[in-house]
């Protein structure tokens, strides 16, 4: 299933030197759509947040600017989590594998990758992570709709206006402290990891030392057809 | 209405310290108007004042079996008196009247909720005021006021409702509504003076009266208000067109400008420097050279 | 007003009646509520409806429109019974100790003495004094009350009234209260008894005992009105009655005299056919209790335009010429005859003393004369008194529309007056103005009169048919002009002009003097049958085509010709200076005025009308040198009897004026509205324009057509029989209009329900329906249905219903409100609604088409007072369907 999944990675070179394309351009597109809005939305979400970043307002042009755009930024993510959705759901789907690795989550986060068990192509806190940006994006849209427009919620109901602002609040906290730890890993923990969410390519030594049932599925079933 | 003969109090997401706080000697209790509903004959002077005062154009209004203008009060009409026909507890019939507009919560509501620096601001004299300039039109304000007053201007975003004529109070004057009010029902002064008369009215329509639970509405969840009212039935506000009997900022309100911001701020930061410490800790993960990868 | 408005905060008790101050008088009821706050005083609102009014009042009674007199003469009963009366004033101040002629009989089965059924008219002539003495205790044998009513002459006393009596002033039809003199409207009403004249000693009995005496009589007149009675007749139950009786009167519990209190009333009043008793009713209660002419006291008509009493006070009415001096008739062959007719001759106990001011009448009318024809009115040609019209019959408003009806009436000048809307029946009034060959319509919108031809039901066919040429004259609105405004308290308050007329818009008197003048020279051209009236007018004007108001102000209030000396203080008033006041009027023709009543309010010192003096030293709210007050300046009339007859204020702490012994005069906060030096040994009455000098609790031979008691008849159009008098059911001498437009409905005839009309606070009569802040205020027109009914009907707020009256009908929403209750009427369960009157064809919500474009007065009966001729706008009978 996986496999057949990925069959759009038939551009893999075959010579164990070359690099391996761990995102197509559609993924990195796709990424970096939700990125980029996500970091939108979170600072602008910050700005009025907290009055200690309003500033961040001015940065983007202004409370009432700010204002206007994120609930419109928030709809582009929004569907570009809906399309990442329909790329990706299945792949991050839990595999018998995850089962043991999230038992031993501990030793990856003290760096002890090698005594893990292999994973596939995303790691079981990636999964994590993008299931908790899904169902984020699920519950800031929800009460996002109702914060965008307050003035339609009749007053019989008026009560659900500070719940909406409470619930997109929770969902920004929690999708943001996912979030950090995301751009973290990416950046800092597993260096190669924003090279190839940027570029596409990963050396196979990245592969295979992050995610070696997925290089040996991508490594063997190319010598298979060769 | 920005005024610079007014000195600011209390400035919505502001943060640090607000200029103008303490800034002045004896703040006192600031401005009150107050409202004797009980003279009050709901000629709606007070409503076509404020209209002209803000030269706010014509509604287009439609019988609604009532000889209320219109069923709420809109950005544009700060100012509304709310007929109801009641029966009081004796079994007596009364029309009551109660002109609705912005209360000037001492602890106001709106003013907590709005995440807009300067948006909203309240005086040294207690009167909280709408910056049109600042607003970004979110309109937590509405949800954070207890008395549905802030309304919402769809076109142009932005959130307006009573001024207490600041511009006008600012050169000495009293605000419009006042002005205009034929029978006097209503008073401005300072807060202390208004209590005085509130009570000493109260009094009166309990003793002379058969007004016999006549109070002063002043609500202590908002810290008191800066526009007070005095009712025939202190026991039963809800009576006047809905107006509550113990109004508090709303409790999600209270969650998400509170615990919540500090909270989550917290977390963040947390998060942050565990992060930045795991990094100091640990370090990245290095990816082993294939070769590496096949050793045993 | 007898008081002002701001004396109402000088009140105890305020008996708010046929008005509703709060919602068509806001600025004034600011007084009211400030006698709540400040005195604790109480109110009682008795309304069809659960007004705006009283929503601040103490208590509320709903009545039956039309049924006030019912209540009032209920309350008087109850009074005397309890012993909730004045005394002293009673017997000092009012004519209640006045014997009246044995012959006199009241109303117990629904008529007076003296009624005629072929002419529909009273013989007044037993409607008067006895002539005779003191006749105190002589009585006392036969005083118990209900005594036999043909006691025997008091000794002394003749039963020929009016031998002694030099001049006549009685007659029959020309009516009225205040300073009104009495007298004939026209030869033609000087029906019999017009010869009777009241005596000049006047037989009075001080004890109140004597069978014959007002007082008894009154007691016995208002016996028949027991709290059941009222109950049956107004709706209202009897513990409400008896609680607001008790309240009300309760200032003269114990004996107190200090306490006041105050009836306030208007139209609610005024528009039934027996409007004009209504009032006199509660003239006569404010009497009984001592209230009249005291801070806080009176009976106060609250006016319903800016300058209503202006306009009254400027012979508004047909009948009066300016100053309340009576309009000549025919039979007036010269300027003396009309004198000694309109000149009534004190008629009191001889003990007494009266100032009895309209003796006066010659000065005013000369002066008046003086003004109207300057140099033109001369001695030789009795001040060209013949220039007057005369009339020989009524012709008041209802009658001038009827008239055009008829098709004797060619051409209509409605100036600020939207004729259409304002009359009963208005559909009669369109269809006569389509008979009219002429119509000009003055005013500031196209209004229902200037558009009559499209009223609701004319098609464009129909329109070519109408022949009527419609002149539209763009006036100039209140804010558009100076002048003086005369408020109900009789204040001449002048004011500026704020904005220039726009447009082509012209100053009324510049309009009117322009139609003047053009008329003028068509005189000069052609001649005419009697040009000299047009000729001959004082127009001497500094801008003849649009005189200065300021200017027309000082020859109103008169100037000296020649050189005028005042005999006792030998201070002299030199030729062409303003006179300070009307005590300088004279019969010489040395002297001109053109409303005496008005003199003193632009002197030498200026135009007192703008004087703006904010102190008040006596704290009673007299601002002495606010504006200016007619008569002289006095804010309270009558004030005499607000001191005991010693000259003593009855309350110290209300002083208004009181006598100076060292002085020898009178003086005090107020200006005396009295004789200066009487001294009160000379128990001079208070009522100085009364020939009696005392309040006519009883009102002698013509001041009233229909008795000199007030009685209760049910309305034109009535739900309920006459319970007083099944067999009286109307009042006897109220005029029904006859022609075939004039329908009257009945019960039988399914007209069921009670309708009354009234205005609202946020519109003004027809004209705001123009202004969108007053449409956004209230948008649409509504009938107020009680919410019993709409149940019964299984109507909702908000559809629309259709009122029909036997005349015509009324489309609107449907306002289903707690305010007005279901009512039992002599034990049969009655409903009343109500409409406002604003609405019409012509406005912003008519012209977008938002409504049903009818008139109110649609529904209204052409049915009149006989006093007043105030039309029955209030207590018709509609019948309710859903549309």
């Amino acid at each position: 299933m996986i496999v057949e999944e990925h069959d759009v990675l038939h551009d893999v070179r075959p010579e164990e030197t070359q690099p391996i394309l761990r995102y197509t351009l559609r993924e990195r597109v796709m990424h970096w759509l939700t990125g980029f809005t996500y970091l939108y939305l979170m600072a602008t979400g910050m700005a009025l947040f907290t009055p200690h970043l309003y500033w961040l307002a001015a940065v983007f042009g202004g409370g009432p600017t700010i204002r206007f755009w994120h609930p419109w930024v928030g709809l582009v993510f929004t569907a570009a989590m809906i399309w990442m959705y329909a790329v990706w759901r299945d792949e991050m789907r839990t595999i018998p594998e995850d089962r043991e690795w999230n038992r031993k989550v501990k030793l990856y986060i003290e760096n002890r990758d090698e005594e893990l068990p292999p994973i596939g192509r995303f790691n079981p806190g990636q999964k994590q992570f993008y299931w908790v940006m899904l169902f984020g994006t699920i519950l800031l849209l929800l009460s996002g709709i109702v914060m965008w427009f307050p003035e339609y919620v009749p007053f019989g109901i008026r009560g659900v206006r500070p719940i909406a602002v409470m619930l997109h609040e929770i969902g920004a906290l929690v999708t943001i402290g996912a979030f950090i730890i995301h751009v973290y890993m990416g950046l800092l923990v597993v260096p190669g990891g924003f090279r190839a969410i940027v570029h596409g390519y990963v050396s196979r030594g990245w592969a295979k030392t992050h995610h070696r049932l997925w290089y040996n599925r991508i490594v063997g079933s190319g010598s298979a057809e060769r | 209405m920005p005024t610079a003969a007014l000195e600011i109090k209390a400035i919505s997401a502001h943060p640090g310290p607000v200029p103008g706080k303490g800034a002045k000697r004896n703040e006192g209790d600031g401005v009150c108007k107050l409202i004797d509903v009980t003279t009050c004959i709901g000629c709606k002077a007070c409503e076509v004042a404020c209209l002209e005062w803000n030269g706010y154009p014509f509604h287009e209004t439609k019988f609604d079996n009532t000889y209320q203008t219109m069923p709420d009060l809109q950005w544009n009409y700060y100012n509304l008196i709310r007929f109801n026909e009641h029966e009081f507890a004796d079994g007596s019939f009364g029309l009551l009247m109660r002109k609705d507009q912005c209360m000037h919560c001492a602890d106001p509501g709106c003013l907590r909720a709005c995440p807009a620096d300067g948006a909203i601001v309240q005086y040294s004299n207690g009167i909280v005021d709408f910056q049109q300039e600042y607003c970004i039109g979110c309109q937590y304000c509405v949800s954070g006021c207890p008395f549905n007053i802030p309304k919402f201007n769809s076109m142009t975003k932005k959130v307006h409702k009573c001024t207490l004529c600041s511009d006008r109070v600012a050169v000495g004057l009293e605000p419009a509504c006042i002005k205009s009010c034929p029978t006097g029902c209503l008073h401005f002064g300072t807060k202390d003076d208004m209590k005085a008369l509130a009570e000493t009215r109260a009094a009166q329509l309990r003793e002379q009266t058969a007004h016999t639970n006549a109070g002063v509405y002043d609500p202590p969840g908002v810290g008191g208000t800066q526009v007070m009212y005095v009712l025939h039935d202190i026991r039963n506000p809800e009576a006047y067109g809905g107006l509550p009997a113990n109004p508090t900022i709303p409790l999600m309100v209270r969650l998400w400008k509170g615990p919540v911001k500090w909270l989550g701020g917290l977390a963040i930061s947390l998060g942050l420097v565990g992060v930045v410490a795991h990094f100091l800790r640990f370090g990245p993960k290095e990816a082993h050279p294939i070769e590496e990868v096949h050793r045993p | 007003m007898t008081n002002g408005w701001i004396d109402i905060k000088n009140t105890d008790v305020m008996l708010i009646m046929g008005g509703n101050p709060a919602e068509n008088h806001p600025c004034g009821f600011k007084w009211a509520i400030e006698a709540k706050r400040e005195r604790n005083a109480k109110t009682i609102v008795v309304d069809p409806r659960f007004t705006r009014t009283a929503a601040t009042a103490d208590q509320f009674l709903q009545i039956r429109a039309g049924t006030d007199i019912a209540f009032l003469g209920g309350l008087i009963s109850w009074a005397i019974e309890n012993g909730r009366y004045h005394k002293d004033y009673l017997v000092h101040f009012t004519n209640a100790s006045f014997l009246v002629r044995n012959d006199f009989q009241l109303p117990e089965e629904g008529l007076f003495s003296g009624f005629d059924p072929a002419t529909q008219a009273y013989d007044k002539t037993t409607w008067n004094y006895q002539e005779g003495g003191n006749v105190t205790g002589t009585a006392a044998a036969s005083s118990a009350p209900g005594g036999a009513p043909q006691h025997p002459p008091a000794p002394g006393s003749s039963s020929k009234a009016g031998e002694a009596a030099p001049h006549s002033s009685s007659g029959k039809g020309g009516e009225g209260q205040g300073y009104q003199a009495f007298g004939a409207v026209g030869a033609k009403a000087m029906g019999p008894g017009a010869d009777a004249t009241m005596p000049s000693n006047v037989a009075h009995d001080l004890s109140l005992q004597h069978p014959q005496c007002v007082f008894q009589l009154l007691r016995r007149q208002y016996s028949r009105y027991t709290p059941e009675i009222v109950e049956r007749i107004t709706g209202i139950p009897k513990a409400e009655f008896l609680k607001a009786a008790d309240l009300f009167t309760s200032i003269r519990k114990d004996g107190d005299a200090k306490k006041v209190g105050t009836i306030i009333y208007a139209v609610g009043w005024t528009q039934h056919t027996s409007g004009t008793q209504t009032i006199r009713t509660a003239a006569m209660l404010q009497l009984l209790l001592g209230n009249v002419g005291r801070a806080g006291g009176g009976v106060n008509a609250l006016r319903g335009h800016s300058n209503i009493q202006g306009a009254t006070d400027m012979a508004g009415i047909f009948d009066v010429l300016p100053g309340y001096l009576k309009m000549a008739s025919p039979a007036d062959v010269n300027l003396a005859t009309y004198i000694k007719r309109t000149t009534p001759t004190p008629s009191k106990p001889s003990e007494w003393d009266s100032y009895n001011y309209w003796s006066n009448t010659s000065k005013f009318i000369v002066s008046f004369l003086k003004a109207m024809y300057g140099d033109a009115a001369t001695k030789e040609n009795d001040f060209a008194f013949r220039y007057l019209p005369s009339i020989d019959r009524k012709y008041s408003w209802v009658e001038i529309w009827d008239d055009m009806y008829a098709g004797h009436v060619k051409g209509l000048f409605a100036f600020g007056m939207n004729g259409v809307a304002i009359g009963p029946n208005s559909q009669k009034n369109i269809e006569a103005l389509k008979k009219a060959d002429w119509l000009v319509v003055c005013e500031i919108y196209p209004d229902e009169t200037s558009e009559f031809w499209r009223s609701p039901g004319i098609t464009p066919e129909d329109m070519k048919t109408i022949n009527t040429s419609v002149y539209r004259l763009p006036g100039a609105g209140f804010a558009e002009k100076d002048g003086s405004f005369t408020n109900s308290a009789r204040w001449l308050q002048w004011k500026y002009v704020a904005v220039p007329p726009p447009g082509e818009a012209k100053l009324d008197q510049e309009i009117v003097a322009r139609i003047f003048l053009k008329v003028r020279d068509l005189y000069r051209q052609e001649g005419g049958a009697f040009p000299d009236p047009v000729l001959k007018l004082s127009w001497n004007y500094t801008i003849p085509e649009n005189p200065s108001l300021a200017e027309v102000a000082k020859e109103i209030n008169g100037r000296a010709i020649s050189d005028v000396t005042d005999s006792k203080s030998s201070q002299t008033i030199k030729a062409g200076q303003q006179l300070p006041g009307f005590s300088w009027l004279r019969d010489d023709g040395s002297t001109l005025s053109g409303n005496w009543l008005y003199c003193g309010s632009w002197t030498e010192e200026g135009g007192l009308t703008q004087r703006r003096g904010t102190d008040d030293p006596s704290g009673l709210g007299v601002y002495p040198n606010w504006a200016w007050s007619w008569p002289m300046n006095r804010r309270v009339m009558y004030n005499r009897a607000s001191c005991d007859i010693a000259g003593k204020p009855w309350d110290p702490s209300r002083a208004q004026i009181w006598w100076d012994g060292d002085k020898q005069k009178w003086g005090g906060n107020d200006i005396p509205d009295f004789k200066i030096d009487s001294p009160p040994k000379d128990h001079m009455g208070p009522f100085i324009m009364n020939a009696e000098g005392v309040g006519r609790i009883f009102g002698p031979l013509a001041a009233f057509a229909d008795g000199p008691f007030p009685e209760f008849y049910e309305p034109t159009e009535s739900p309920a029989k006459n319970v007083l008098h099944p067999n009286q059911q109307n009042n006897p001498v109220a005029r029904r209009f006859k022609s075939d437009m004039d329908k009257f409905g009945t019960p039988e005839q399914g007209y069921t329900i009670v309708c009354t009309t009234y205005r609202l606070t946020e519109h003004y009569h027809y004209w705001t329906k123009n202004n969108p802040m007053n449409v956004e205020l209230v948008p649409e027109p509504f009938v107020e249905i009680p919410a019993q009914l709409a149940d019964e009907m299984g109507l909702h707020g908000g559809e629309t219903i259709k009122v029909s009256s036997a005349r015509g009908h009324y489309i609107a929403k449907a306002f289903v409100t707690k305010r007005i209750k279901a009512m039992m009427i002599d034990g049969k369960k009655t409903y009343q609604i109500g409409i406002p009157i604003h609405w019409g064809y012509r406005g912003i919500a008519e012209d977008a088409g938002k409504t049903a474009r009818t008139l109110a007065n649609a529904l209204s009966p052409a049915a009149i007072d006989p006093n007043a001729y105030t039309p029955e706008f209030k207590g018709f009978l509609v019948k309710l369907e859903k549309v």
